[in-house]
């Protein structure tokens, strides 16, 4: 069982379309890894939708007057560009991911991103990360440890995202599973590790701190390592 | 999760107006995924058009961009009505979850990054469906509990031992690897392979 979840916040925001695309990113693959919060998000969703949508117009009896921004000329342009228009091609989800051997599968937000998944580098040891890009400014990576890994200890600036893909680690506070995330504020101290698992995860830190404050190797916990090389 | 059954609890009330709205709304995505029809397109657009082009409106606060909202919230509901799934939730929210990815290329757009992920990746609800998945991390949800009681007699012992622990018990794949004494990644792949196999059975058999 997921035990570690975004907060009812971070849904909201999620499925208002408020969050930054990498938050996103972290946070819908939460989702399709957790039955809870997609239930959660599907009801958040019907709310929404409740609030922007459905108590816009009560009734609508007479279409074309009612639609008070368009004339029926508008309307009726609309939907010839809309009958004309060729169909977008629908996004194809790859979902598998292999790294020293290992074969993961992916879940189905990342698996729709798996083209913007860079090249795996060695950071140290048994420390592997590749770059997510999202495009913009910000950090995303997915994190490979091997069994019996540690990360030196660190602080960041700025919040942090980190998502279990598939497998086990540890800080100072927990251990965290396949599919928990896990939300760390600023200026905490922590040192992940993995003992006899291996852990893939993906994860984001606030890129606009990292940019304007020169303090750039305290950001993310991994981020010194990832800065040097 | 107070807030969320609340929340259920609220949409069980949705009233007999909105629920009639609703069905039709859904019988009209069902002709067009179907027929293709225009007639049936053409009255979901004057039902939903004005709604979105108030959204539109205040969201950005700039008419000509409501209006482009409308447009290709709509455009992608008349390709893409085949993949409305009623037991998901309503028409209109499905609708709304469009126009909330419309809204946020929009919004990105005016900012001219290079290779600038789209809503649609982020969130894939307009992505076709890929059953061939047999993924480690979740049931297919559409794969019943009593159909797979079926087959299930049929996996080898390890691996049903395994699946009763987690989707029956609903032990956590650390848990199940605690309580037998074997690694955490032999619990992952005896899932994987009882899953890959319950989906084979299933799919001979239907």
């Amino acid at each position: 069982m997921i035990k570690s979840h975004p907060s009812e916040a971070i849904l909201y925001q999620y499925a208002a379309g408020d969050l930054s695309a990498s938050m996103t990113l972290v946070v819908g693959t939460h989702i399709d890894m957790c039955p809870v919060c997609q239930q959660t998000v599907c009801d958040i969703e019907s709310d929404l939708c409740q609030k922007h949508l459905d108590t816009v117009v009560e009734t609508l009896t007479t279409p074309t007057a009612a639609f008070s921004g368009m004339s029926k000329a508008t309307c009726d342009k609309m939907l010839e560009e809309i009958f004309s228009s060729e169909a977008k091609p629908s996004i194809q989800p790859e979902e598998l991911i292999c790294l020293e051997g290992r074969r993961f599968v992916l879940p189905r937000t990342l698996a729709c991103n798996h083209s913007r998944i860079g090249e795996w580098t060695n950071l140290v040891g048994k420390l592997w990360r590749a770059p997510v890009n999202v495009g913009e400014r910000g950090h995303t990576n997915l994190i490979y440890m091997e069994p019996g890994t540690q990360v030196p200890e660190h602080t960041h600036k700025g919040q942090e995202a980190t998502l279990v893909i598939d497998g086990v680690f540890n800080d100072e506070n927990d251990v965290y599973y396949d599919g928990d995330f896990i939300l760390l504020d600023a200026d905490r101290t922590h040192t992940p590790q993995t003992s006899e698992n291996d852990c893939l995860t993906l994860a984001t830190l606030d890129a606009p701190l990292y940019f304007t404050s020169g303090i750039s190797r305290l950001l993310n916990p991994f981020s010194s390592l990832f800065f040097r090389v | 999760m107070q807030v969320t059954s609340e929340r259920t609890s609220q949409r069980g009330v949705m009233n007999t107006t909105q629920q009639d709205t609703a069905d039709k709304a859904a019988e009209l995505l069902a002709k067009i995924a179907e027929s293709r029809s225009r007639a049936a397109f053409s009255e979901l657009f004057s039902h939903f058009a004005p709604k979105l082009q108030a959204y539109g409106t205040r969201q950005f606060g700039n008419e000509q961009t409501a209006m482009d909202l409308v447009q290709e919230t709509m455009t992608n509901v008349w390709h893409k009505a085949h993949l409305f799934k009623p037991d998901r939730g309503s028409p209109s929210t499905w609708i709304f979850t469009i126009a909330r990815n419309i809204r946020f290329d929009l919004l990105r757009k005016n900012k001219k990054r290079k290779d600038d992920i789209s809503a649609d990746e982020l969130w894939p609800i307009l992505a076709e469906q890929n059953d061939n998945l047999d993924d480690g991390y979740a049931l297919d949800n559409d794969v019943l509990m009593q159909e797979i009681a079926h087959y299930y007699g049929q996996l080898p012992d390890a691996q049903r031992e395994v699946v009763e622990k987690i989707y029956i018990e609903g032990k956590s794949q650390q848990e199940v690897s605690d309580s037998l004494g074997i690694p955490l990644g032999t619990v992952k792949s005896r899932t994987r392979l009882a899953l890959k196999k319950l989906k084979e059975l299933i799919v001979e058999h239907d």
